[in-house]
């Protein structure tokens, strides 16, 4: 059930997107807390709540929609890539990551999360759809501005940033 | 949060499966996705964390259970398939996800692998692959490739061909046998999802970087590709795996057959077992 | 002349069938009442080897051999030296042979039996389908003196199901045997028949553990195969599904074990048996369940080691590795029966305390017991049953590893609510969280060791008999030997006092003072080369200073007259 044709699917779509990029920004945020980061944890952890707004406006137009939600799979939302696009990519997180590295990951997530909105927009021929789509990729935009300037705050790192001064230990 | 859209969308539950926990694993561990793509499977089938046992045995993917809610087993190193086989043969109502990394499951692990394949209980295995030792400090493991010289034990290399961990499921009759990578989670979740609703023995290798031993594999995102077809055909899966780069992800071979059933009997009391033992003149 | 007790030994090679025959003199001995023992000695091939197929019967209960025979019945020589040292002859026994096999070997010729021919062999050719071990049975039985119908219905019993010619040719052979008798006379008869108020049970030491675990409820096995364990796990695999359970036979004992542990973690009692070799890989798993409080029972059927070592034959050399096998401070159940009817109890004791404890126990029982069958009075029927503290439904805040006041916390089982938690190997808090913290291990490791300071195990930790101030201790199969022993002792007017401990960790160190209370000498005896059982006691209380050992390694198991005689040893040492 495609979110540019199906006003359920999209709604669906929306709320999971947002919660899901909660979820993650939780996840790194344990996992810098784990590593003693705790600059990068606290940013991640405001994304976290950021999220967790737009979940919460997400759920809201949800609940106006009268037709109900279609009860999808995980494997059965259309996203662009491997994961919802404003999941932060695992990949690109490291224990050693300064505010830098964790502002520009949010950025690429809330990059993806317009060009996704953008996309249905340009592509539906559904106008509550295109009505929403828009609205939602115009507050992914504010997003994505804002971060930027956001950015432009920290200095790019040296370039030996994540030289390891503690290599690994054995655990187990 | 408990609105009308929390019900619709079921996978919003797979926050319930999440201990609160924070996991050991480096930032930027496969193992995230796996524990994420595991959650949203288990939410995905609507299970009750009481009835799901997760068994594990040592390495950092073992440590995967105490990060859910549901039951888990951290065991001993190598064991953790016979720990779940013992546990679904004698609680068959249970959800039964055995867990490990490579090492734990084809070095110390290997000959319970081989034999779980053949045996057949009800129960799922799931292996993060990252072909390294991560606990230990990133040595070599029976998946690594024998020109990696990474490791102060093996500072030349392995010098052994890496094993093959599908094409030895397929050969021990594992009757259900996938590959899924732990950066796709959704994908992951769904082939997770069929491989738990097998009724069998349903093995999953699942390709999990490890940032900080073997950074070079987070330029596995580029090269795994889907291309398997079920099938139910041997030498069908045999040909796949002959042509296949270690990447190619799906399920490769699903072919259900009669799942382990201990022997039943009719109800004795003791006894009537005990008389077998008198002897009167 | 009759006798209360009588040993024979029928031996024989290449599926001539004494075991069979020896089986069926027991049977028919325990059918007119008498107890009795068969044990067993064979080469190491799996089919047509020498075998020996040793007996006692006896009009009182017993469960070790004599230390000689009173007939021997050879159906050939093949090999026979291989028992030389065990079937022991003197001037009063008597050696019956088939003139048709050849050479007497030397050590019977010098051992100063009499001798006797029967032609078994050309006897054979005078019915169709007669046998020689038949022909030996009808023989023998005649000459002891048991009751020919009673043996003649054993015969058809054990052959019920090979059809009317097996069973009437069986029944020729009998009488062809009866009739050879008549010219012989024997040593010794036995003795009348006891009066019987109850019936034999015939069952071996492995059969009678199997049945201990079932009745202590366990519900599932996973095994390996090896000797001489084998028959409890098949014991097992016939049974447990008659009670709802089952077998699993494993791929190794890592496996076995950790397929009981997980078994059990599901809340199912589960037991394996094995013998040493197995024991060895399970230390790990043991360790395992020690740390993760999960209740498991193993049962050593012990035999010659290290390594492989004599697989066929008895030695209580694994009480080291039982107590002590594992990193760590993992202390753990171990008991030991003392008699095959004992196999009953204590396995079903030592189920009953595991589940209780939540924590392993190994049963110490050896070949010895394992592989014997005995008639036997029936064993006694105890109540102990597995029994675990469980958690139960909706629980808030629940911690699998509470420190509570007697060690054990309740325990929750998946499918329970509000009660998931993850077992662990790895040290841990309360909560089952892994822990590196000193406190967490302290405490933990104090709760553990609290079950077994707490634990009221009665007084069934030991079997305490008579008063005197010689006191043989000893544990396990070679309570029996000597309890013969102290009773051979009391006919000639010394009382000897016997202990035999049957919880053997933890050790109950102020009773095992009790029991020694006024002990002038003592003399340990175990069937271990290095003296494992008086070097673990050392380590635990003050010996008395006039302490001997009587410690020798298998295969030949130390017999009442070893005992006798280092009793007698240190009476004489003492007065002189």
């Amino acid at each position: 059930m495609s979110p540019s044709k199906d006003l359920g699917s999209f709604l669906a779509h929306a709320v999971v997107l947002e919660d899901e990029a909660a979820t993650r920004y939780r996840e790194l945020a344990d996992a810098m807390a784990v590593h003693n980061n705790p600059d990068v944890e606290a940013l991640f952890c405001k994304m976290a709540e950021y999220s967790d707004m737009h979940r919460a406006e997400a759920i809201e137009h949800a609940e106006q929609h009268a037709g109900g939600l279609p009860d999808l799979k995980p494997w059965e939302f259309e996203w662009p890539g491997d994961e919802s696009p404003e999941s932060g990519r695992l990949e690109s997180t490291h224990y050693l990551m300064t505010p830098f590295h964790a502002l520009q990951l949010a950025l690429e997530a809330e990059e993806g999360a317009f060009a996704f909105y953008n996309e249905i927009a340009t592509r539906t021929n559904d106008p509550p759809i295109r009505k929403l789509a828009e609205e939602f990729a115009a507050e992914e935009k504010q997003h994505v501005e804002a971060l930027k300037k956001w950015i432009a705050q920290y200095p790019e790192p040296p370039e030996n940033w994540d030289d390891d001064l503690d290599p690994p230990v054995p655990v187990d | 949060m408990n609105s009308a859209v929390e019900k619709q969308i079921r996978i919003l539950g797979h926050k319930d499966f999440k201990s609160d926990y924070k996991p050991v694993w480096c930032a930027g561990c496969g193992d995230f996705g796996v524990l994420n793509a595991l959650t949203k499977a288990m939410a995905a089938l609507e299970l009750e964390p009481e009835n799901v046992a997760m068994i594990a045995g040592i390495g950092c993917s073992s440590r995967i259970p105490a990060y859910t809610t549901v039951y888990g087993f951290h065991g001993v190193h190598g064991r953790a398939l016979p720990l779940a086989a013992g546990l679904a043969v004698s609680r068959p109502e249970l959800t039964v996800i055995a867990t490990g990394g490579d090492g734990d499951g084809f070095s110390i692990g290997g000959n319970h692998f081989l034999h779980a394949c053949r045996r057949n209980v009800n129960m799922t295995y799931l292996v993060m692959d990252n072909s390294v030792y991560g606990m230990t400090k990133g040595q070599a493991s029976p998946t690594t490739e024998c020109d990696w010289t990474g490791s102060k034990l093996s500072p030349q290399g392995t010098h052994q061909p890496p094993l093959q961990p599908l094409e030895l499921a397929l050969a021990a009759r594992a009757p259900f046998i996938a590959r899924a990578f732990s950066n796709s989670p959704n994908e992951l979740a769904r082939i997770m999802t069929e491989a738990i609703e097998f009724e069998g023995f349903a093995f999953v290798q699942i390709l999990s970087p490890c940032i900080t031993f073997r950074p070079e594999q987070l330029g596995w995102k580029k090269r795994v590709h889907e291309g398997f077809e079920p099938t139910d055909d041997r030498a069908a899966a045999f040909a796949a795996l002959s042509d296949d780069d270690g990447f190619t992800t799906g399920i490769l071979y699903r072919a259900p057959r009669p799942a382990f059933r201990p022997d039943q009997r009719d109800r004795v009391d003791i006894e009537t077992i005990e008389k077998h033992f008198e002897v009167r003149s | 002349m009759p006798s209360d007790s009588l040993s024979l030994a029928l031996i024989g090679s290449g599926g001539a069938g004494v075991m069979t025959a020896g089986q069926t003199l027991l049977d028919a001995a325990a059918t007119s009442g008498y107890y009795g023992l068969m044990t067993r000695a064979t080469g190491p091939q799996i089919r047509g080897g020498e075998a020996a197929a040793i007996l006692r019967l006896s009009t009182r209960p017993v469960e070790c051999q004599d230390d000689r025979l009173d007939l021997l019945v050879a159906l050939d020589w093949n090999k026979a030296e291989r028992f030389a040292d065990e079937l022991i002859l003197d001037d009063d026994s008597l050696v019956i042979a088939d003139p048709g096999q050849g050479e007497i070997p030397d050590w019977i010729h010098d051992s100063g039996a009499r001798l006797e021919e029967v032609p078994f062999d050309a006897l054979t050719k005078e019915v169709r389908g007669a046998r020689a071990n038949s022909i030996a049975v009808g023989l023998v039985g005649e000459l002891i003196g048991l009751e020919a119908t009673n043996v003649e219905a054993t015969v058809q019993r054990i052959l019920q199901n090979k059809g009317a010619k097996l069973i009437d040719a069986a029944l020729a052979s009998l009488k062809l045997g009866q009739v050879a008798a008549g010219d012989l006379s024997v040593p010794a008869r036995l003795a009348a028949e006891p009066e019987q108020d109850e019936p034999r049970w015939l069952i071996t030491g492995n059969e009678a553990a199997g049945l201990g675990a079932v009745r202590g409820g366990v519900r599932f096995c996973a095994a390996y195969p090896i000797t001489p364990s084998t028959e409890i796990q098949e014991w097992l695999a016939a049974h447990l599904p008659e009670f709802g359970g089952c077998l699993v036979q494993a791929e190794d004992e890592l496996a076995s074990i950790n397929m009981c542990l997980g078994a059990s973690f599901g809340g199912t009692p589960a037991m394996t048996a094995t013998s040493g070799p197995g024991f060895s890989l399970m230390v790990e798993a043991l360790g395992l369940a020690t740390q993760a409080e999960i209740p498991v029972v193993v049962v050593d059927v012990m035999r010659g080691g290290p390594s492989t070592g004599i697989p066929t034959r008895s030695e209580q050399a694994d009480l080291d590795i039982a107590v002590h096998g594992a990193h760590g401070d993992a202390p753990r159940l171990v008991l030991a029966p003392n008699s095959i009817g004992d196999c009953v109890t204590t396995t079903q004791w030592a189920v009953h305390l595991a589940e209780a404890l939540q924590t392993p126990a190994v049963v110490l029982s050896d070949q010895r017991l394992g592989q014997a069958r005995a008639a036997i009075a029936p064993p006694p029927s105890c109540d102990w049953k597995a029994q675990r503290k469980l958690a139960k439904a909706d629980l808030n805040d629940y911690r699998r590893f509470a420190d509570a006041e007697d060690g054990v916390s309740p325990m929750a089982l998946p499918g329970t609510a509000g009660g998931e938690y993850t077992a662990t190997g790895l040290s841990h808090m309360e909560s089952a969280r892994p822990s590196a913290s000193g406190m967490d291990h302290k405490r933990q490791l104090d709760k553990r060791r609290r079950k077994f300071e707490q634990f009221d195990f009665g007084q069934n930790w030991a079997d305490i008999d008579g008063d005197g101030e010689v006191v043989v201790l000893t544990w396990g199969s070679t309570t029996q030997p000597a309890r013969e022993a102290v009773a051979r002792m009391r006919a000639l007017g010394q009382e000897i006092r016997l202990v035999s401990i049957r919880l053997l960790s933890p050790l109950k160190v102020d009773a095992l003072d009790e029991a020694l209370t006024a002990c002038q000498r003592l003399l340990i005896v175990e069937q271990s080369h290095g003296g494992q059982f008086h070097r673990y006691l050392r380590s635990h209380i003050e010996l008395p200073a006039s302490t001997h050992l009587l410690a020798s390694p298998g295969p030949l198991n130390i017999g009442p007259g070893d005992i006798v005689a280092a009793i007698e040893k240190l009476t004489h040492e003492e007065a002189a």
